[in-house]
């Protein structure tokens, strides 16, 4: 469970970048955070691993207080998936890249040894194991920079714009990975753009504008408060778009449809009731 | 560590530093390098500095300065070590303070001198243009590259690493994940701006004019003048009087700790 109790936060003492923020994020659960550029994500992320600590406020991590514990500590808690994989891949070979996090941690020689295996193996990534992550290509040095950080096995995962520059198979195995992450014990945390992704893949989604939550719910209930769009400049996915226009000239079509089936399903009712 | 690039960003000021022309800029922050690099005796690199110091008031720069050298405090400790156990206390600290005049002359420099005026100075001391272009594309970068940094710096630490674990060279390598990962996209990004410098016909003209002219006013002929009488008094001591007639030299001049 991580809690957000009154967070403040800012760089420089004239302006506040996370404002008034309450928030409680419960295991089990796959949550979206979107919300304009500069609104304030990636710093709202950094405060549940500690990188970043509240100036007001406090947050907690299963109970510990972030401002009372390390980075280093909230690791094996957190992981923490940054929006570009160059700024992480440092290491000779693929295997030293997955270890380093775990000889970090204090693993046993013959754990790491067994999870770099099954990481590489999990990720696709066993052949290329003794190359250099460089030689990689765009798609494969995301998937390790994933590999290096989940192999900690945490109970807490942060994906910062995973989805930026993935070609549609890349996004659909994000999608398949983030359902086998979802168990009762974990929390996922997914910062995004990509509207039509967030619907597909999350539980309840929280959006953010200036710094302060505007919303929070699940994607059907954001979807149906146009004004929330505005705000935070998003664009809702475009068959709620197609919806919404068609219920201007067809009043009984519903406008609450995110998904391809709803929307097959909608058009057949209405040809039926007219036919 | 980041905080060492404190030292070159430049700030727009209105100071005496930065009305300066940067030619005189750079010709101090030579001599002051090239005099810093003369001696190893310890007062006399005090000498240097306390010279230097007034200059970095006069910039209005203080601040950045002291940050920029808490910055250096990890690299000093190593040299201070380093040194120490195989050669002499003196001789490390001596070395330290060699390290920050060194500093201290350029980022008296990079403090006060914008960029695009250094291009300039370039250009009038007959650097080809391409040079002197590429030096203010460096320069520019600084600050994205300390951006960077940090971000850097922040993803690694989510992956459990503790900078300040370890001894001493263990503290240094820790560092290790950190630089790789700038370097790495340096390059990445040093190609990209090439390409697209071409694809904008970089270097095709081969008369540039430029915007703005450069002057030297009178200050800037004092100053050259006070830094080379500073230089050729520097030589004359090293070249002349240390190596023919050391006693000379007051004792104060090699004064060092008795280890
Ligand atoms: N290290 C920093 N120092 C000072 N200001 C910062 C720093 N990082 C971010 N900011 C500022 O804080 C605000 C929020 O930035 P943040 O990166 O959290 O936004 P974001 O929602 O992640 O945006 P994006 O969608 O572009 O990634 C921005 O106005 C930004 O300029
Ligand atoms: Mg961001």
């Amino acid at each position: 469970m991580i809690i957000f109790d009154d967070v403040w936060f800012s760089y420089n003492p004239d302006q506040y970048v996370l404002r008034n923020l309450c928030l409680q994020l419960k295991p089990g659960q796959i949550i979206g955070l979107m919300g304009e550029n500069g609104a304030g994500k990636t710093t709202l992320v950094k405060h549940i691993n500690g990188l970043l600590k509240p100036t007001q406020g406090a947050v907690f991590v299963d109970g510990v207080n972030t401002r009372e514990t390390s980075t280093a500590q909230l690791a094996r808690q957190v992981g923490f998936v940054f929006q570009n994989a160059d700024h992480q891949l440092f290491a000779d070979t693929l295997q030293a890249e997955i270890a380093f996090a775990l000889r970090n941690l204090d693993f046993s020689k013959a754990e790491i040894e067994q999870r770099v295996t099954r990481y590489l193996e999990r990720f696709e990534l066993t052949r290329y194991q003794d190359q250099s992550p460089f030689l990689l290509s765009g798609g494969e040095r995301k998937r390790l920079a994933l590999a290096s950080v989940l192999c900690v096995e945490p109970k807490i995962l942060i994906l910062d714009e995973p989805t930026q520059a993935q070609d549609a198979l890349q996004k659909q195995k994000l999608l398949d990975f983030m359902e086998t992450f979802r168990s009762p014990d974990h929390i996922l945390l997914l910062v995004t753009h990509d509207m039509e992704f967030a619907i597909r893949a999350v539980d309840r989604l929280l959006i953010l504008s200036k710094g302060q939550l505007i919303a929070d719910g699940s994607p059907r209930q954001i979807l149906n408060n146009p004004s929330i769009f505005e705000r935070a400049r998003l664009l809702p996915p475009q068959l709620t778009q197609f919806a919404h226009q068609l219920a201007e000239y067809i009043p009984q079509f519903p406008t609450d449809i995110t998904t391809l089936p709803e929307a097959v399903d909608a058009v057949n009712q209405l040809l039926r009731s007219r036919r | 560590m980041a905080a060492i690039f404190e030292a070159f960003r430049f700030k727009q000021k209105d100071t005496f530093m930065h009305r300066l022309d940067p030619r005189t800029t750079f010709f101090m922050a030579v001599v002051f390098s090239i005099v810093g690099m003369l001696f190893l005796e310890i007062i006399p690199l005090l000498l240097i500095l306390l010279t230097m110091i007034p200059f970095i008031f006069l910039a209005r720069s203080v601040r950045q300065w002291s940050k920029s050298l808490r910055g250096l405090a990890l690299l000093a400790g190593f040299i201070l070590t380093i040194n120490t156990f195989f050669l002499t206390f003196s001789f490390a600290v001596s070395t330290v303070l060699r390290l920050v005049v060194l500093m201290t002359a350029f980022s008296l420099f990079f403090l006060t001198v914008h960029p695009d005026d250094f291009a300039l100075a370039l250009i009038k001391m007959r650097v080809p243009y391409e040079f002197a272009f590429a030096f203010s594309m460096a320069v520019r970068y600084v600050p994205t590259i300390a951006t960077e940094t940090e971000t850097i710096r922040d993803a690694q630490m989510s992956r459990g690493l503790e900078l300040e674990r370890g001894n001493i060279l263990q503290r240094v390598r820790n560092y290790i994940p950190i630089l790789i990962p700038i370097i790495v996209s340096s390059i990445r990004r040093a190609l990209q701006v090439a390409e697209s410098l071409e694809s904008r016909a970089f270097g095709s003209t081969t008369n540039r004019t430029s915007l703005y002219e450069l002057k030297l006013r009178k200050r800037d002929y004092a100053l050259m003048v006070v830094s080379t009488l500073i230089l050729v008094f520097a030589l004359y001591i090293t070249f002349i009087i240390r190596i023919q007639a050391p006693w000379f030299l007051p004792d104060w001049f090699f004064w060092h700790f008795p280890l």
